[in-house]
């Protein structure tokens, strides 16, 4: 059941982790606001379902929905709220504001919803969302997690088949050429903020479904779980995979959540020092970031913008270069220098 | 007398108080080459920026088949046929040759959400014979064989042609090109040649910017002549040795031969 | 009237931790073209340093002051050798991420070190004093007069030292100022060195006015010096001091009217207002570099 827990967690985060690479991978956003979508799709979907608030308890609406209709009403609060966020954040393109933008969003939100009780109760948070369906579909406990694991894998083969589709598609290809470079594609007709500001939506969209699904998860959510912190924990997984490669990305999750965090368990805590344990293990996430940046920044699975690939294979490539993606590492470009080929580095934008 | 395609009336631009463009008035007709020089610090390059959107002028209009592009932004501009480039190339640099024509292509239609999402079967079906006249334009321009390279990759002449390649995927109506010799060795050079005269043969309007005035004379029907902001003369490049306002404005330079 | 002035007091309390704060962003800003995400912690590991120093000098302020400067210069002095000049040339964006590596890994070494509860010093406070309108502890007023104190010994440096000329050439045009025979590597080590042990210094005085802290303090205050540098315009250390003072007033004042908690909602609030209306900072007409 242990294992359960962990393949269901790494599932919804996989589902999150989706969502973020449209915006950072596709898009070459750096956005700290994500998780804020994750934690209003989890408070959504748990006050549509719970019922009214029992004093001294409060929270908005407390309507009694079921489930799947919850998750699509959280999910669209999400989208609202993205759509706010994303209006400002995305209008000044100079990377770093955009960052600092959406981490003050984020910071302004934590900070309300902390304080004004009547939204989601404050530092207590809103809890209860126990196994929804569970005695109406005849389930043990287990058996309802067991069930719940194979729906939340279910709803990451959706989220993963309509990401590849639009990775590989038209607009994901406009949507990287706006990355790479945004004069450049002005100059051909797309309207940059608007083709960010869709890929943003979506994006944000994963992350509510995502949301709404880890409030099943652990049936409880509270201010302490949303920090900047966690979404670390998700661009690490992305960095890992492979950014821009929704394969990848899942992977990278996997990897990092289930792998990682095994990894690390059995890290020692002094009987004093009770924090000691998870303090280190996020000492070696941040470790890895910073690695996987300088060293392999494409991460595991490299990115493949939009479509298959040209019939006629480039001289001198490997036989089998064709169907598959470009082996080089990003840097390997002759005569580099400001024109690295990583994606990690364009030097698009108002200039 | 052909129809000017470009009409540029007064323009105006002011950076906190240095005046690079005054008044500029010139007009491009349609299917014709125009060049469009002078010293450094004329406000060329200003005034490609200003027309294309990437830039608001203090004063002045430009229409573009009797439309005002002043206030619009780049990307509508570019929607109602011009297609400019930059000093530098400026290719999606992570993306292959190939993406980069198809994304020249402008479909924008199929980059729709809803395209993208629900009509992806048909979209690869539509996808398949613009890939195959993209290979077309690809080899036409010497670059067939790095279809599938990053562009990134190439070098730098062959961005350059890349370029135009894209050019010629979007077909526009009305092409500028800033500088597009600059750093280009002379076999390049003609062959760039070659593609802008192709571009006017397919009934094409291009506008350039350049320093160079040997492709200057080789590759355009006339020449307005700019200088600290203003137009100074407008006509066959061959009338301008006799212009004393353009000789004083190069300062001698040798305005014929290389 | 009066507790809006006593409001206003302490707002200039805040700000003059921010001014420092802030001109220390700029400085890390202006030499390498990076938003230190990590920066936070440069306060926070001076707070700390000050900390553990207390014992050891026998609750004399000024040497825990020392001890905390001395923490943040080193610190500062290792993120740039360690990890922003390892990653120059790439994207702003990706040193960005790879800053805020840095603030989680230290703010969790911190942890391991000292635990995840709040800590606080054994200094006094020193009585309330009138200082006009307003009403200060000595510390408030030992706060104020020392970051009037290092902005002015910064100015004079940036004004009036060869190392000054140099810092404000490298922030210019690094290539250009190596090539006119500036050391620029050692300058922007310098520099970093200069803004961790500011950092440090702040740390530690955000860290005795609030009382009590822990590993996430410096990372709180930095959205509110994010701020007040965007308010200068990055990269411009006067007008940022400008920038600190509009930020300190406006969260205290807001946060006396409605709740001190709320503090980071007028900072953002603030911002937003900042960048739909006047990116370049408040006092610019072009932006960049450290002017005169």
């Amino acid at each position: 059941m242990y294992w359960v827990s962990v393949f269901t967690e790494a599932g919804i985060f996989a589902i999150l982790a989706l969502g973020l690479d449209m915006v950072w991978g596709w898009c070459g956003d750096f956005d700290l606001a994500f998780y804020g979508y994750l934690a209003l799709g989890s408070y959504m979907t748990m006050v549509l379902t719970i019922g009214r608030p029992t004093p001294p308890v409060e929270y908005i609406i407390g309507g009694r929905l079921p489930y799947p209709l919850a998750l699509v009403l959280a999910d669209v609060a999400v989208v609202a709220l993205a759509a706010v966020i994303g209006a400002i954040a995305l209008r000044n393109l100079r990377e770093i504001y955009f960052a600092v933008t959406t981490l003050g969003a984020v910071s302004a939100l934590y900070v309300w919803v902390e304080n004004y009780t009547p939204l989601f109760d404050g530092y207590n948070g809103v809890y209860g969302l126990i196994n929804p369906g569970q005695t109406l579909l005849r389930l043990t406990y287990d058996g309802y997690r067991v069930g719940f694991l194979g729906a939340v894998l279910v709803v990451l083969l959706l989220a993963y088949l309509l990401a590849q589709r639009l990775s590989r598609s038209p607009f994901g290809r406009m949507v990287r050429s706006v990355r790479e470079d945004e004069r450049a594609s002005a100059a051909y007709g797309r309207p940059v903020f608007f083709v960010k500001y869709r890929a943003y939506l979506v994006g944000a969209a994963f992350a509510g479904l995502a949301g709404g699904l880890f409030a099943v998860f652990i049936s409880a959510f509270n201010p302490s779980a949303w920090t900047p912190q966690e979404l670390l924990l998700i661009y690490a997984a992305i960095l890992v995979g492979g950014r821009g490669n929704p394969r990848g990305v899942i992977l990278g999750t996997f990897v990092v959540y289930v792998g990682f965090i095994e990894l690390t368990r059995y890290l020692p805590s002094p009987a004093s020092r009770p924090d000691f344990g998870p303090a280190l293990r996020q000492v070696l996430i941040g470790l890895l970031i910073i690695l996987m940046l300088k060293f392999r920044p494409e991460g595991i699975l490299p990115e493949r913008a939009g479509g298959r690939q040209p019939r006629r294979p480039a001289p001198g490539q490997a036989p089998g270069l064709a169907a598959g993606p470009p082996a080089e590492p990003a840097g390997a470009v002759a005569g580099a220098g400001p024109a690295s080929a990583d994606l990690a580095d364009q030097e698009g934008g108002p200039q | 007398m052909t129809a000017a395609l470009l009409e540029i009336e007064h323009l105006s631009k002011s950076f906190g108080g240095v005046h690079a463009v005054q008044d500029c008035t010139f007009m491009v007709p349609e299917g014709h080459v125009i060049g469009l020089i002078g010293p450094n610090g004329a406000g060329k390059s200003t005034v490609v920026d200003l027309v294309s959107g990437f830039g608001r002028p203090d004063a002045g209009s430009v229409r573009l088949a009797g439309q005002q592009l002043i206030g619009k932004r780049p990307d509508t501009i570019s929607r109602l046929g011009l297609i400019r480039t930059f000093q530098t190339p400026r290719e999606w640099r992570n993306l292959t040759v190939l993406d980069n024509i198809l994304l020249a292509q402008c479909r924008f239609r199929r980059e729709s959400l809803r395209e993208s999402l629900l009509r992806a079967r048909r979209i690869r079906r539509e996808e398949d014979a613009d890939r195959a006249v993209a290979q077309a334009i690809l080899d036409r321009f010497q670059l067939g064989d790095l279809a599938g390279e990053r562009a990134v990759r190439l070098s730098g002449g062959q961005k350059r042609l890349l370029e135009f390649a894209r050019i010629a995927a979007a077909e526009p109506r009305l092409v500028i090109l800033d500088e597009p010799m600059g750093g280009v060795n002379p076999v390049l050079g003609v062959r760039i040649g070659e593609a802008v005269r192709g571009f006017a043969d397919e009934g094409r309007t291009v506008l350039i910017v350049e320093h160079n005035l040997p492709f200057i004379e080789r590759t355009c029907d006339q020449v307005v002549v700019m200088d600290l902001g203003e137009v100074i003369a407008q006509g066959p490049f061959s009338s301008l040795r006799d212009n004393a306002r353009v000789v004083d404005a190069y300062l001698g330079m040798d305005l014929g031969h290389e | 009237m009066s507790t809006f002035l006593i409001t206003v007091g302490v707002g200039l309390v805040t700000a003059a931790i921010l001014a420092l704060s802030a001109i220390a962003f700029t400085l890390e800003y202006a030499v390498s073209r990076v938003a230190n995400f990590a920066h936070g912690e440069l306060l926070t590991i001076g707070a700390y340093a000050a900390y553990t120093g207390q014992n050891y000098f026998h609750q004399n302020v000024a040497a825990a002051a020392l001890i905390a400067a001395a923490a943040g210069m080193l610190a500062g002095l290792a993120l740039n050798t360690s990890v922003i000049e390892q990653f120059r040339g790439r994207s702003p964006a990706t040193v960005l991420i790879a800053t805020l590596g840095v603030s989680l890994i230290v703010q969790n070494v911190l942890t391991m070190i000292y635990g995840a509860a709040d800590v606080s010093y054994s200094f006094a406070q020193g009585g309330l004093h009138h200082v006009g309108p307003f009403l200060w502890t000595t510390s408030d007023i030992e706060v104020i007069l020392s970051a009037v104190g290092v902005c002015g010994l910064i100015y004079l440096l940036l004004q009036h030292t060869r190392l000054g000329k140099a810092i404000r050439a490298v922030s210019q045009d690094r290539a250009l100022a190596q090539v006119s025979g500036i050391p620029a590597r050692r300058v922007v080590m310098q520099t970093w060195g200069l803004a961790g042990a500011v950092s440090g210094f702040a740390g530690f005085m955000l860290a005795d006015t609030l009382g009590t802290f822990g590993p996430t303090l410096g990372f709180g205050f930095l959205l509110l010096t994010i701020t007040a540098a965007v308010a200068g315009g990055l990269g411009r250390p006067y007008p940022t001091l400008g920038g600190a003072l509009l930020v300190g007033l406006v969260i205290q004042i807001g946060g006396a009217y409605t709740s001190s908690a709320y503090q980071n909602v007028y900072a953002f609030l603030l911002l937003v207002a900042l960048m739909l209306l006047r990116p370049n900072g408040l006092f610019v007409h072009s932006a960049r570099a450290v002017r005169a």
